[in-house]
């Protein structure tokens, strides 16, 4: 039991700390933001850091690390509100792409790892809700190849993607486990209509109609809950980034803003609010360990600690996002001041991948007589 | 960055579970898995058998006759006992006077008082808190005059736990009214067999004599159970906070309460009610991000890399966690909560149980444990401390 760093690790740490502090101020964020929220330009320049190879073998062309070091990097893009689809781009595709033929694999991971080609998990469907194994978009095995057909909604940097990886059922009702095919679909063959999101980035409406499809696998379900669990570790380590810099800047101002001639931190109401942030935020770091370090277990093990993990994210991400806002007073609901903007990340990734409700029932579902850490 | 023990460590945690398993005697653990009363005598069995293996003082390094286990052999020890149904050691003799008698006692002392607090045959008590000092420990009365070779000490102390049963006490006493009221307090060991010293109960809200009073009415002490230095006394009582870690989290015991609670829920018809479900679910990530922290902070201290200031953290989290078991316990049982049978919470009884034997201790063990929250410095003396922390002032 060890939950030190290695000097890797750290220096891996650095080197995108280092990036954030030269390459990316709030005042880019703020105009990419403004601008429309399109962030394939950071993606490339992750890239161009190497980043975006982390999760791919080194064979690809990317650097062969594992959850660790992804939490890593995705706490430090979230410490410099960093916005481009590095969790969906670089962690989820990969995985879902380790299921793919070695052809295919070929042709698209040393592309992705170098970031000239964002591909992006395309699963969201209407009605779906946060259920992975509710595929009603079609898959239809036509003259040697494969064609989809159906509509996928809130894609990430779906109008910026060369193409999306698509859920689409080859057989079964629509939520068997079974028959959800995993197809790879270049942005030529889809009806991609994009939007900003709340939180300066940019989604998309996405649908194929009889689109031809590159096949990943028949058997999509398992290797779907492995990919969006490695998104939901790297979003928690994400969360963890941005709530550790929240955090700092509530302290700094409650340190200097004067009200009544005495700074904000001398009123014991605000101190005991402070405490409590604190407790949501060490609660949400030791969780997001957790998450990571949990990542190689067997599949039952795995998806209950990362739901776990989650519930604790999501309590912990809306009470520090909320009471940062608060202490702040009216300075926090402004845009022209950082505060608001970790809020509006913190808030919108509750709904990435499940919210917090959806996960808690997750765990009730998975209840063992014994519990714990090692359980 | 690695989750798992090592296989010295899991060899370590099978060697206790193993002796635990051969050496607690199951009268006790059925008591402590059922939340039955536990006596005088149930409590000092144990301490006994663990002081004859050396391990009542298991937090002891081995110049004291300790076993000089680390941070992370102790954690998997108290995680042993606990699941096993280990009674919660008595802490006042092994974990709260002794290390201040270990750093700061002399040589004489050491011989003295040790040996009787490493075998368990000593009952220990604690005289912090008094009727006007509770969060403010600091403005404490109860004083200790010097004349000669003795002090003669008067005044009261309150909440003393179990004193009832005390054969000596560790006093926080008054010996001086000058400067600040941090630097006019001693740590004096007191014979609670003394002329002049008296103890009453107080029984709490669960109907159990838990605390009691205790008066001292010119009791003589001999200058020779003064501890340390004259005035030193609050410096001291620091050093046994500091050295308060991770155990104060209770990490272990909720994980046994929270399977306690799954079969008392399943028992009661409402495992399956998704509503109450949840609350469970909940409760349980609430332990499992406790342990992770607990762990997170055994791993600090074993590596000494980086140090990790979360002892405010973990005894505000564990002690609401502790109410929040014992109050899910106590809506699982329903009405059958309502009830308050006394003899009920005795092994053994013969009586008519209201519904079933479980549901006898599940209110007044909710009842019991509001004082977690305000036992060893109240969460909001907590909240003080890590806001300090965290505000740098």
């Amino acid at each position: 039991m060890d939950f030190d760093f290695t000097d890797d690790q750290e220096s891996l740490r650095d080197a995108v700390r280092r990036w954030v502090d030269k390459g990316f101020s709030f005042e880019r964020r703020h105009a990419l933001a403004k601008a429309g929220g399109a962030t394939r330009a950071v993606y490339t320049e992750l890239g161009e850091l190497g980043l975006t190879g982390l999760a791919i073998p080194e064979a690809h062309g990317g650097m062969g690390f594992g959850a660790v070091e992804a939490m890593v990097v995705s706490e430090e893009l979230g410490r410099g509100l960093v916005n481009a689809p590095y969790a969906h781009g670089a962690l989820v595709t990969p995985t879902l792409l380790s299921a793919a033929p070695a052809a295919v694999q070929a042709a698209w991971l040393p592309k992705i790892a170098d970031a000239s080609a964002l591909v992006v998990l395309a699963h969201q469907e209407r009605q779906a809700r946060y259920r992975l194994n509710h595929v009603s978009a079609r898959a239809t095995a036509a003259g040697g190849g494969w064609t989809v057909s159906g509509a996928k909604s809130v894609v990430p940097a779906g109008d910026e993607a060369d193409a999306f990886i698509v859920p689409a059922r080859a057989a079964g009702a629509v939520d068997d486990d079974a028959g959800i095919g995993l197809f790879l679909v270049e942005k030529a063959g889809a009806q991609v209509r994009g939007y900003p999101t709340q939180d300066g980035a940019r989604a998309a409406e996405v649908s194929f109609d009889k689109a031809a499809a590159t096949l990943i696998t028949e058997n999509g379900h398992a290797v779907l809950e492995h990919a969006v669990d490695a998104g939901i570790a790297a979003q928690c380590a994400e969360a963890v980034g941005i709530m550790d810099k929240l955090v700092a800047v509530t302290v700094d101002y409650m340190n200097t803003r004067k009200q009544f001639g005495v700074t904000l931190a001398t009123f014991q109401a605000l101190r005991h609010r402070i405490a409590d942030v604190k407790m949501q935020l060490e609660l949400a770091r030791s969780m997001s360990y957790f998450a990571s370090l949990k990542m190689g277990e067997a599949a039952p093990q795995r998806r209950r600690a990362i739901s776990q993990a989650r519930v604790q994210l999501g309590n912990s991400m809306r009470f520090v996002g909320q009471q940062c806002i608060q202490l702040h007073g009216g300075i926090g609901v402004t845009d022209e001041y950082i505060a608001s903007h970790y809020f509006k990340r913190l808030t919108m990734l509750e709904m990435g991948f499940g919210d917090t409700l959806h996960h808690l029932g997750e765990v009730s579902r998975r209840l063992q007589d014994t519990a714990g850490v090692f359980a | 960055m690695d989750l798992n023990f090592t296989a010295e460590e899991l060899a370590f945690r099978r060697d206790i579970h193993d002796w635990v398993a051969a050496n607690l005697p199951q009268d006790i653990s059925h008591k402590v898995h059922n939340a039955l009363r536990l006596s005088r005598d149930d409590l000092q069995r144990w301490a006994k058998i663990l002081g004859k293996q050396g391990w009542l003082g298991w937090g002891w390094p081995k110049q004291f006759g300790g076993p000089g286990w680390n941070a992370v052999q102790k954690h998997l020890f108290e995680e042993e006992c606990a699941l096993a149904g280990a009674p919660r050691v008595i802490p006042f003799g092994p974990v709260m006077v002794a290390p201040v008698i270990m750093a700061f006692g002399n040589a004489e002392q050491h011989k003295r008082f040790l040996p009787g607090i490493a075998s368990g045959e000593v009952w220990w008590s604690q005289g912090y808190s008094e009727p006007g000092s509770g969060s403010d420990l600091a403005s404490l009365k109860c004083k200790a005059e010097r004349r000669g070779d003795k002090y003669i000490v008067n005044g009261q102390k309150t909440w003393t736990t179990l004193g009832q049963y005390g054969e000596w006490i560790f006093c926080l006493v008054r010996t001086s009214n000058e400067g600040k009221p941090q630097t006019g307090i001693s740590f004096l060991l007191i014979d609670m067999k003394s002329p002049g010293v008296s103890v009453r109960p107080i029984v709490l809200l669960d109907g159990e004599p838990e605390v009691n009073e205790v008066w001292f009415d010119n009791v003589e002490v001999p200058a020779e159970n003064l501890i340390g230095e004259e005035n030193k006394g609050w410096t001291y009582a620091k050093h046994l906070l500091a050295h308060e870690r991770t155990n104060i989290a209770d990490v272990n015991r909720a994980k046994r309460e929270l399977e306690r609670l799954k079969r008392i829920a399943k028992a009661e018809g409402i495992y399956d009610d998704m509503r109450f479900r949840d609350q469970i679910a909940l409760l349980e990530v609430d332990i499992v991000a406790l342990e992770m922290m607990v762990l997170r902070v055994l791993s600090a201290e074993k590596s000494g890399k980086a140090a990790l200031d979360v002892a405010g953290l973990l005894k505000i989290r564990g002690s609401e966690i502790q109410q929040r078991y014992s109050e899910l316990m106590m809506l699982a049982g329903g009405p059958y909560s309502v009830p308050f049978v006394h003899e009920a919470m005795e092994a053994g009884w013969q009586g008519d149980h209201v519904g079933a034997a479980h549901n006898a201790p599940l209110a007044g063990t909710f009842f019991n444990m509001r004082k977690t929250t305000i036992y060893g410095g109240s969460n909001e003396v907590q909240r003080n401390i890590v806001a300090q922390t965290v505000l740098g002032a």
